[in-house]
C-alpha cells in the first residue's frame, strides 16, 4: 500500500481544485469524516446564520477566520458520504479566483485539522470508496492532462465508461463460453447441450479478434496520450533547425502531454489539428566534434527510433543529393517511417528544380525553401494528413491509451489463442478452461475486479442440470 | 474445571460425525458419540453412492488424511466408475454405487472396533457453556455430558419438517424424529438460524422394472478403488440404468404442479439448484421434452432402487402416478414416497476456517449445519472439525488448509467467505487451481499434515515416500529417455522438425497416457504401472502449474496477510457501509479471504489493510 492511501480512513483532506493564476472564480473542495465539521466552524450563512446546512444546498454567506475576521464572501455546499465524488462526506467552497484569498481560506480550513491533498488523491478515494473503476479512475487523470481534442475525445469515453463497458463484455462472453465448458466437465453425466465445439472455437476468434483490435489500438492510444513524435533529422548543414523553427512557427506551441519527455536536446511540443506532436532538433549533435560525435550519434539514432516519424531533411544544391538520399535511407531502415524533404530549391536553376522534383517524386518527397518559405504549407499539410492517418475515428471506436491495459490485453489475447489452438487440437476441456480463466484474470486486473462465483450462476441460468 | 466426562463431545452419527470421531481417536482423544440409533452410523439417506466430480476428489483428500470414508466404500462397493475418462486426468473422478446396509453396517462395525469412540443413543438437548465456553451437553433426557470441546453434525435433524404435497412430518430423516429442543439451544445462546431446503425422490422396487426398457451402464473393470489402502481384488458389479420421462410425465407434473409443497408456497426455504426437484426441472425447463432418470440399486441383498433425478414433494398418489409414466416403470411400484425436507443450519459466516465458532470457543459445526450437502462434503468437515477439536484442546494453531492445496481447503474458504442462499456442493470449477487438486496426487498433498497430526500409521507415511522418490526418478529417467521420431505412430506430426524427443515431451501431447510411452521403455529401464502412471500425469502438468505459479504465489501472499481476530470490524471507519458489514459478518481471517467476500471491491481491502497496519502497530 502506497502513502497516499495510508490516511485514507481517518484524515480529511483538503486542496484548491481551480489551476493557479487569477480568475473569476477558484473553488477549494474538503473530503473526509470533518469535512461538515471544518466548513461549519468557518462558514458563516448571510442569511438566516443559524440554519443547519443542508446537503446540496448552495449557501451563500463568509468565510471568518479565527480572528472573527471575514475573508471573503462566498458560497459553499455540502454532500454526504456515499452521494460526493470522493464517497466521503465532501464540501466545496467557491470564492473569489485570486491566489492569495484561496490560499488564506486553504490554510483555515488546514488550521482546523485537515491535510493538504496529494495530487490525486481525491480521485484515489473516489476508487476507494467504490465509485469508480480502475479504468475510470485512470480516465481522470487523463481528463485532467489531456491538451488536445484527440486526448479529451479519448478520455473522455474511457470516463463515460465506454472502455470498461467494452472490457465487462469481453469477460462476459469469455464467462459465457468457460460456463458451457465446466458445464461438460461438472456434470459429465447430464445431456446438458451445450454448444457444439465449431460454434465455440467462432465464439473465441470472435473475441481474439475483439481482444486484438484493443490491444493494437494502443499505438494510436499511445500517440493520443504521449503525442506524435517527430525527429528533424539529416546531414549536417541540411537545414534541419531551420525547418525546426519554420515548423514552430507555423503551429501552436503547448506544454509536453507527459512529464519526463524533456532531453538533453531541442524539443518542442505543438498542437497539430488537435494532435500533440513534438519536434525534436537533431541538430547539434552529430555535428558535435571530437570525443562526443560517436555518443552523439548514438542519441540521434535513439531519438529516431522512439519517433513516430522522422523528417530528413536534404540539401537539394548538392551535387550527388540524391545517391546521399539513397545511402542515408538505407541507414534508417527499420527505426520508423521516414519523410524525405528537398530543402534550399530556391539555390536550384529551374532545370535543375525540375530534376530535383522528379527525383523527390520517387521518394514521395515534398519540396521546400526554408529560407523562401516556399512549399511549407504543402509540407504542414502532408504532415497533418500523415499524423491524423496514425488515428483513427474516435467516434466509431475505442482506443487504449494506458500500457497497463496494453499488457493485460496481450496477456489476455496469449491465453485465448492457447485456449483456440487447443479447442482446434481437441485439448481436453480442463486444460481449455485454464486458458479461458487465466484471461479473465488478466481482464480483471484492467478493471480492479475481483473473480467471484459468476461462473457457476451462469452454468445454472443456461443449463438444466440436477438429479 | 470440573471433571469432563470425555476430550470432545460429538453430536450427531451421520458421515460429518463419525469422521470427526474417528479422528479424534486417531490423534489419541476419547469422545462420546451421540446418536439417536446407533445401528443407523453414516446411513445413506438419499442416494447409495459415494464420489462423483469434485466430490470423490474429497473422499481421496479424505482418505490421505486417514479417514474412513474411502475404505468404507472400497469394501461395500456393488458398482465402481470412472466419470469424464475423456476430459483429462485433473477432473477424472471416480463414483461407487454402494450396498446401503452394508456401508451401514461397516461403519458401525469399524467404529464399535475404536475404543476411544463411546457411542451413546441420545438425543442432544442443550448446549453447556461455562465462562464463556462450552463444557457440554445436556441430553433431552435430562442426562449431563461433559466435555470441554464439542462438535455438532446435526444434518437434517435440528428442526427437521418432511413436506409429502399438503403433508407435513416433523421428521429428522426418513421416518426418525428429528432434533428440536437443540435448534432452541442454538438461538438462546445468540446464534443465527436459518432453513435449507433438500429433496429426495421416492423408492421403487426393482421386480416391478422392465429393464429391457432402459439403457444398462456397467461399472469399470478393474474396479478403481477410493482409498490407497485398498489392494485390487475382483467384485461382483451391479449395473446402473438410464431412462426417459416422456411427456405424459411432463402432463401430470404440470397439472400437479399447485400440489407440490415446492410451488405451494408451503415451503419458503432455498433447495439446491443443482439438485431440483423433478417438478422444478419440468417447470422452468419445459421445452425439453424429457428429463433422464437413473436407476440406482440400493444394494445387493434389496431390491429397492433409487430413481436419480425424480426427487419430488408432490402427493405420494401424483408421484404414483408421474413415475409410471417413466419408460420401463409402467408398472413400478412405489416402496417409500418422495420427499422435501426443509432443517435448520447455521449461516456459516458464523465459523471460523477452523470452524469453531466466533460466538461460542470449544464448539465446532460440521456437515449440513454449515449449509453444505452431500455426504462427501460432510464426512471432509467432520475429520476437520475433529482434528481442529483436538487442537483446540491442546492449544495449538488450526489445521486449515487452502484453496491451492486442497478442495477442502476450497470448500472452507467458500464457507466462511460467502452467504448460504442454497446448500453448498463440490464442483471441481469451484477451484481456481484445478490442474493441481487432483485425485492422483491427493496423497501428495496431504501427506505432511497426515504425518503432523499422526492421522495415518508412521509406517503409511514411509513407504509413500518411497512412492514420492521412485516417482521423481521416474520422471528424471521419462525426461532424459529420448526416441527417434520416425517411431511414434499418429503422434510424429506434433514434431515436425525435429528427429529424436523424449517421453516426457510425447507425454505433453493431448490424449496420450502412460501406456502408450511404456512400450518405449527397455528392460532396464520398466518401472511399476502405478509409478509410471503418477509420473507421466505430473508431466502433464508441469507446464500449467508453473504457468499458475506466479498467481498461487500472489494468493499465498494476501492469505498470508492476516487480520487479528480482535480487529473491531464494526468501528472500521473510511469504509463502505456494505463493505463493514460485510466485514463484520464474515470476520475474515486474512486479507486474501477478506477479498473473496461477494461484493467486495479492490478500494475496501485497500482501506481494510490501512486499519489492519494502524490496529496491529498500536497493539505492539
Amino acid at each position: 500500500m502506497d502513502s497516499h492511501t495510508q490516511d485514507y480512513c481517518r484524515e480529511t483532506i483538503a486542496a484548491i481544485i481551480t489551476p493557479p493564476g487569477e480568475g473569476g472564480l477558484g473553488a477549494i473542495r474538503i473530503a473526509g469524516p470533518d469535512s461538515a465539521k471544518i466548513l461549519n466552524s468557518l462558514f458563516k450563512p448571510a442569511h438566516d446564520p443559524e440554519s443547519i446546512a443542508g446537503y446540496f444546498i448552495l449557501r451563500y454567506g463568509y468565510i471568518i477566520d479565527s480572528h472573527g475576521d471575514t475573508v471573503d464572501e462566498v458560497t459553499a455546499v455540502m454532500m454526504p458520504a456515499g452521494r460526493s465524488y470522493t464517497g466521503q462526506e465532501q464540501a466545496e467552497i467557491f470564492c473569489h479566483g485570486g491566489q492569495f484569498v484561496l490560499k488564506r481560506i486553504l490554510k483555515e480550513i488546514i488550521d482546523r485539522g485537515a491535510r493538504l491533498a496529494e495530487p490525486g488523491e481525491f480521485t484515489r478515494r473516489a476508487f476507494l470508496a467504490g465509485r469508480i473503476d480502475l479504468t475510470k479512475a485512470e480516465a481522470v487523470a487523463d481528463m485532467v492532462a489531456a491538451k488536445t481534442a484527440f486526448a479529451y475525445e479519448s478520455a473522455k469515453n474511457n470516463l463515460m465508461g465506454l472502455f470498461s463497458e467494452k472490457i465487462n463484455s469481453l469477460r462476459e462472453q469469455v464467462i459465457d463460453i468457460l460456463a458451457e465448458i465446466e458445464a461438460s466437465v461438472d456434470y459429465p453425466e447430464e445431456d446438458i447441450e451445450t454448444a457444439d465445439r465449431d460454434e465455440m472455437i467462432a465464439k473465441i476468434g470472435n473475441i481474439i479478434s475483439l481482444v486484438g483490435e484493443l490491444a493494437a489500438s494502443y499505438r494510436s492510444g499511445r500517440i493520443i496520450k504521449e503525442g506524435f513524435r517527430i525527429a528533424v533529422a539529416g546531414r549536417p548543414n541540411a537545414g534541419k533547425s531551420s525547418l525546426f523553427n519554420a515548423l514552430l512557427n507555423q503551429s501552436r506551441a503547448i506544454v509536453a502531454p507527459v512529464p519526463g519527455t524533456t532531453r538533453d536536446y531541442l524539443t518542442e511540443w505543438i498542437d497539430l489539428e488537435g494532435i500533440a506532436v513534438s519536434l525534436t532538433d537533431t541538430a547539434g549533435l552529430r555535428e558535435s566534434q571530437g570525443v562526443i560525435e560517436k555518443s552523439g550519434q548514438d542519441a540521434a539514432r535513439q531519438i529516431m527510433k522512439d519517433s513516430n516519424l522522422i523528417i530528413w531533411i536534404a540539401d537539394a544544391s548538392r551535387k550527388n543529393f540524391a545517391s546521399e538520399i539513397e545511402i542515408d535511407l538505407k541507414k534508417l531502415e527499420g527505426l520508423c517511417p521516414v519523410k524525405v524533404i528537398l530543402n534550399k530549391i530556391d539555390k536550384l536553376s529551374l532545370k535543375r528544380l525540375k530534376a530535383a522534383k522528379m527525383i523527390a517524386r520517387g521518394y514521395s518527397a515534398v519540396v521546400i525553401s526554408c529560407k523562401t518559405r516556399e512549399g511549407l504549407d504543402n509540407l504542414r499539410s502532408k504532415l497533418v494528413s500523415l499524423v491524423s492517418g496514425s488515428l483513427p475515428d474516435l467516434t466509431d471506436g475505442l482506443v487504449v491509451t494506458s500500457e497497463r491495459h496494453k499488457q493485460k490485453l496481450d496477456l489476455a489475447l496469449e491465453s485465448l489463442k492457447q485456449a483456440e489452438s487447443d479447442f482446434k487440437q481437441n485439448q481436453s476441456p480442463e486444460i481449455i478452461a485454464f486458458n479461458l480463466r487465466q484471461s479473465i484474470n488478466e481482464i480483471d486486473e484492467i478493471s480492479g475486479r475481483i473473480y467471484n462465483e459468476e461462473i457457476l450462476d451462469r452454468i445454472f441460468e443456461k443449463f438444466c442440470i440436477g438429479k | 474445571m470440573k471433571h469432563s466426562d470425555f476430550d470432545i463431545i460429538v453430536v450427531g452419527g451421520g458421515h460429518a460425525g463419525v469422521e470427526a470421531a474417528l479422528a479424534i481417536a486417531r490423534m489419541g482423544k476419547t469422545s462420546a458419540l451421540l446418536t439417536m440409533d446407533k445401528t443407523k452410523l453414516a446411513l445413506m439417506s438419499c442416494n447409495p453412492a459415494i464420489g462423483g466430480l469434485g466430490k470423490s476428489h474429497i473422499v481421496k483428500e479424505i482418505d490421505a488424511l486417514g479417514g474412513v470414508m474411502g475404505q468404507a466404500i472400497d469394501a461395500t462397493g456393488i458398482q465402481f466408475r470412472k466419470l469424464n475418462l475423456s476430459r483429462g486426468p485433473a477432473v477424472w473422478a471416480t463414483r461407487a454405487q454402494a450396498d446401503r446396509i452394508g456401508y451401514n453396517k461397516f461403519i458401525c462395525d469399524f467404529v464399535a472396533a475404536q475404543s476411544k469412540v463411546t457411542v451413546i443413543e441420545a438425543t442432544a438437548g442443550d448446549i453447556l457453556t461455562e465462562q464463556g465456553r462450552v463444557s457440554g451437553i445436556r441430553t433431552e433426557d435430562g442426562q449431563t455430558i461433559l466435555a470441554p470441546a464439542v462438535i455438532i453434525c446435526s444434518g437434517t435433524f435440528l428442526g427437521g419438517l418432511i413436506h409429502i404435497g399438503d403433508k407435513q412430518i416433523p421428521s429428522g430423516r426418513r421416518g426418525e424424529k428429528g432434533a428440536y429442543k437443540l435448534s432452541q439451544s442454538f438461538r438462546s445462546l445468540g446464534f443465527e438460524v436459518g432453513r435449507l431446503k433438500t429433496g429426495t425422490p421416492p423408492r421403487l422396487d426393482g421386480k416391478t422394472i422392465d429393464y429391457s426398457k432402459c439403457e444398462a451402464q456397467p461399472g469399470l473393470e478393474p474396479p478403481p478403488f477410493f482409498s490407497y489402502r485398498s489392494k485390487p481384488r475382483e467384485i461382483k458389479q451391479v449395473p446402473c440404468h438410464l431412462t426417459y420421462t416422456t411427456v405424459a410425465t411432463k402432463e401430470i407434473i404440470l397439472a400437479n404442479l399447485k400440489k407440490s409443497a415446492m410451488f405451494s408456497g408451503q415451503i419458503h426455504s432455498r433447495g439446491p439448484r443443482y439438485c431440483p426437484s423433478i417438478e422444478d426441472k419440468i417447470y422452468r425447463f419445459s421445452d425439453k421434452p424429457r428429463q433422464h432418470i437413473f436407476l440406482e440399486p440400493e444394494g445387493n441383498g434389496t431390491d429397492e432402487i433409487y430413481p436419480n433425478g425424480f426427487s419430488t414433494s408432490l402427493p405420494a398418489d401424483v408421484q404414483h402416478d408421474a413415475i409410471r409414466t417413466v419408460i420401463g416403470l409402467e408398472n413400478v411400484e412405489m416402496t417409500q414416497a418422495g420427499y422435501a425436507i426443509e432443517y435448520d443450519y447455521c449461516p456459516s459466516y458464523q465459523i471460523k476456517p477452523s470452524l469453531e465458532t466466533h460466538r461460542l470457543p470449544g464448539l465446532f459445526l460440521a456437515g449440513q449445519i454449515n449449509g453444505t450437502s452431500g455426504y462427501e462434503e460432510a464426512a471432509g468437515l467432520g475429520l476437520i472439525a475433529g482434528i481442529n477439536a483436538v487442537l483446540y484442546l491442546q492449544n495449538e494453531p488450526a489445521f486449515i488448509p487452502n484453496r491451492a492445496e486442497s478442495y477442502l481447503g476450497v470448500m472452507l474458504d467458500d464457507l466462511v467467505s460467502h452467504s448460504t442462499t442454497e446448500p453448498y456442493r463440490m464442483f471441481t470449477s469451484r477451484a481456481e487451481y484445478r490442474l493441481r487438486l487432483r485425485e492422483d496426487n491427493a496423497r501428495d498433498r496431504m501427506i505432511e499434515y497426515a504425518r503432523r497430526y499422526s492421522l495415518i500409521p508412521e509406517d503409511d507415511y514411509r513407504s509413500f515416500e518411497v512412492l514420492q522418490k521412485q516417482t521423481r526418478a521416474a520422471i528424471a529417467m521419462l525426461e532424459k529417455k529420448y526416441i527417434a521420431v520416425s517411431q511414434l505412430d499418429g503422434y510424429a506430426e506434433y514434431f515436425v522438425k525435429r528427429q529424436s524427443i523424449s517421453l516426457a515431451d510425447i507425454l505433453k501431447i493431448p490424449g496420450v497416457e502412460y501406456k502408450y510411452i511404456a512400450k518405449f521403455l527397455d528392460n532396464g529401464d520398466r518401472i511399476d504401472n502405478e509409478i509410471l502412471e503418477r509420473a507421466s500425469v505430473a508431466i502433464k502438468y508441469s507446464g500449467y502449474i508453473s504457468k499458475q505459479e506466479r498467481e498461487v504465489e500472489k494468493f499465498r501472499r494476501s492469505e498470508s496477510q492476516k487480520i487479528p481476530a480482535d480487529l473491531p470490524f464494526e468501528k472500521l471507519t473510511g469504509l463502505r457501509n456494505e463493505a463493514r458489514e460485510k466485514f463484520a459478518r464474515f470476520r475474515p481471517t486474512s486479507l486474501g479471504q477478506a477479498s473473496r467476500i461477494e461484493g467486495v471491491t479492490v478500494g475496501d481491502i485497500a482501506a481494510l489493510s490501512i486499519h489492519v497496519r494502524k490496529f496491529t502497530a498500536q497493539r505492539s
